[in-house]
Formats: C-alpha cells, structure tokens, sequence
C-alpha cells in the first residue's frame, strides 16, 4: 500500500529565507531603481501647475476642473461612457465618483482622491479621473 | 473493448493539480473579497499557487492553472468576459509566462526573485491591457510607480512563503 512520507525539511526558516540569493537582492535593487526613478519623474511632472481633476472617457478628454478650496461649493460632472452616465463630484474633499452603471461598483468604492498622479478608472465605463498638479488654481474651468 | 486504467501516479498528478486549482481559486475569491489598496492591486496569493504549481509540476500545469483559476474565479464573481476578467487573465498569463522563463533561463535565481518578477508583470500587464483596449490615456500610467512598490513587497513576501512552503512540504510517495 502507499504510503506518504514527509521528508526533513531542507529549507531555512522564514526569517533567513526572506533574505533571498545574491541575484534575487540584485534584481530587487533593479525594480526599486526603476520605481524611483519613474516616481520622481511623474511626480515632477504632475505636481507643477494647478490641482485639477481631469475627467476622460476612453481617449477623449470630457473636462478639467480646478479643486474647490474651502468654502466653495462642490461640482457635479456627469460623464458620459460606454455603458450609461457615471457622477462625478469634485469638493473640498478631492473627486470621487458617486455613482456608476458598472457592475463591480470598484470606482466608487475607491472614494476621493486629491493627491497629484491619483487616478480613479471605471474600466467598464470606459472613463478616468486623474489629479494633477498640486498649487491653488487661478481658473474657474476647462471644458471641452 | 476494456480501457487501460490510468496509474496511479498518473491519477496522483491530476488530483494533486486539482487540488491547487481549488486553492488557488479560494485565494482568488478571497482577495476578490478584500477592501482594495489601489486599482487592480492583490496580494497575490493566488499568484503563489502558481509559484508552487510550477515547481512542484512544470510549466505547462503552471500555466494551465493560471488560467484555470481566473476563469473559474471570475464565474464565481460575475465578471466573466468582462473588462475585469480580461485584466485579470492579462495579469495572471503573462505573470505565469514571466515565472516560466525566469525559472528557466535567469541563473542564480530563486523563488523569491521568480515571485519579484512576476508580480511586476502583472502589474504591468494590466495597466497596458487597460490603456490598450479601454482607457487609451497615458495619464493612467501615473498611478503606476505606487503600485509597483506594493507590488515588489508583495512579491518578494509570497516568493519568501513559496520557498518555505516547499522546503516543508516536501513528500514522497512510498510503496
């Protein structure tokens, strides 16, 4: 009859294991060189300029609208995509999405966002909202 | 006419990629599951079945369980054919192909490396999938370099597991 044997383990334990070969450590500094280096350039380009929240639907740019600063009232977007109108809300809190035709309901459970390079994507709608640029704006709005 | 029964240690085989196919799609529903930590970001647990399956029995049952749970996981969520089952099957393939030939052709390199790569990849994978076919805004690429850092943590942490895994489970079948 057969019968299962367990073998003496051959590994380290987990804390030793964690420190990976030479090679795992070099490619570890690879990817982290790269994820800097990509930050640093983004960040440098997304924090010139005015907060603005960008509204797209697949290539097309909808509209840009400057981060209410307190005291001022929020702004209601409908954006238009491919499976209906999804809100969108920009106040003093960042731009979220209230609400959605998608299924999954992902992008308006991520919430607001008000930080340069964040994104909110309703994929199956077809539509982004990204936040750019980190200074007081000194337009009202952009629409195209 | 009478069939040859299969052996033994071919039925073992099947049962036991069975059985890694059913882990890895509860791991799959599991962080399905989960508050998310950004877009289209997992742990990737399921990821380290994957790992494990290609160690333990070969590319092509690596592969072929990659994309076994995603179809299967994503039936049991709703989204089959979707824009979010198409991510993740993006996410999942080419992560299953990068380990793959990791595991071949890098020399030096172990689990945790494979598991690096992989989770990068998918990553990656997903974001072009997205921009490719259904956002096409370059700006979607902003969100990237946050999630890559997650994404190396997470990976180095299931390819550390993956490792320890196998050094303990390590059975062999005796008559």
């Amino acid at each position: 009859m057969a019968t299962l044997t367990r073998q003496k383990p051959v590994g380290q334990s987990l804390s030793v294991t964690l420190k990976g070969t030479r090679a795992d450590r070099v490619l570890l500094a690879l990817a982290l060189l790269l994820i800097a280096t990509a930050w640093w350039v983004i960040q440098a380009v997304m924090l010139s300029g005015p907060a603005v929240a960008m509204i797209y639907h697949g290539s097309t740019l909808l509209a840009s609208y400057p981060l209410p600063g307190p005291g001022e009232p929020a702004i209601h977007v409908t954006a238009g995509g491919e499976l209906g109108d999804s809100e969108v809300i920009i106040d003093q809190q960042g731009a979220r999405i209230s609400a959605s035709p998608c299924v999954t309901q992902l992008c308006v459970l991520s919430g607001a966002h008000r930080h340069a390079g964040d994104i909110i994507a309703c994929v199956p709608n077809h539509i982004l909202v990204t936040i750019q640029g980190s200074e007081d704006s000194s337009y009202d709005a952009i629409v195209e | 006419m009478r069939q040859k029964r299969p052996s033994l240690q071919s039925l073992e085989y099947k049962a036991r990629w069975l059985a890694l196919l059913l882990l890895a799609v509860g791991l799959h529903l599991f962080e399905a599951s989960l508050p998310s930590l950004g877009p289209w970001f997992k742990l990737g647990l399921a990821n380290l079945v994957t790992l494990l399956v290609l160690v333990w029995m070969g590319p092509r049952a690596a592969v072929a369980l990659a994309v076994g749970r995603v179809l299967i996981g994503a039936f049991f969520i709703g989204t089959l054919f979707t824009p979010t089952f198409l991510i993740s099957m993006a996410g999942a393939l080419s992560a299953a192909v990068v380990m793959v030939l990791a595991w071949r052709w890098l020399p030096g390199i172990s689990l945790i490396g494979i598991s690096l790569l992989a989770a990068l990849t998918h990553m990656v994978a997903q974001f072009v999938v997205v921009e490719g076919l259904f956002i096409q805004q370059p700006a979607l690429y902003y969100a990237l370099p946050p999630l890559l850092l997650l994404s190396t943590i997470s990976g180095w942490l299931n390819g550390a597991l993956a490792l320890y895994i196998v050094a303990r489970l390590n059975y062999e079948i005796q008559d």
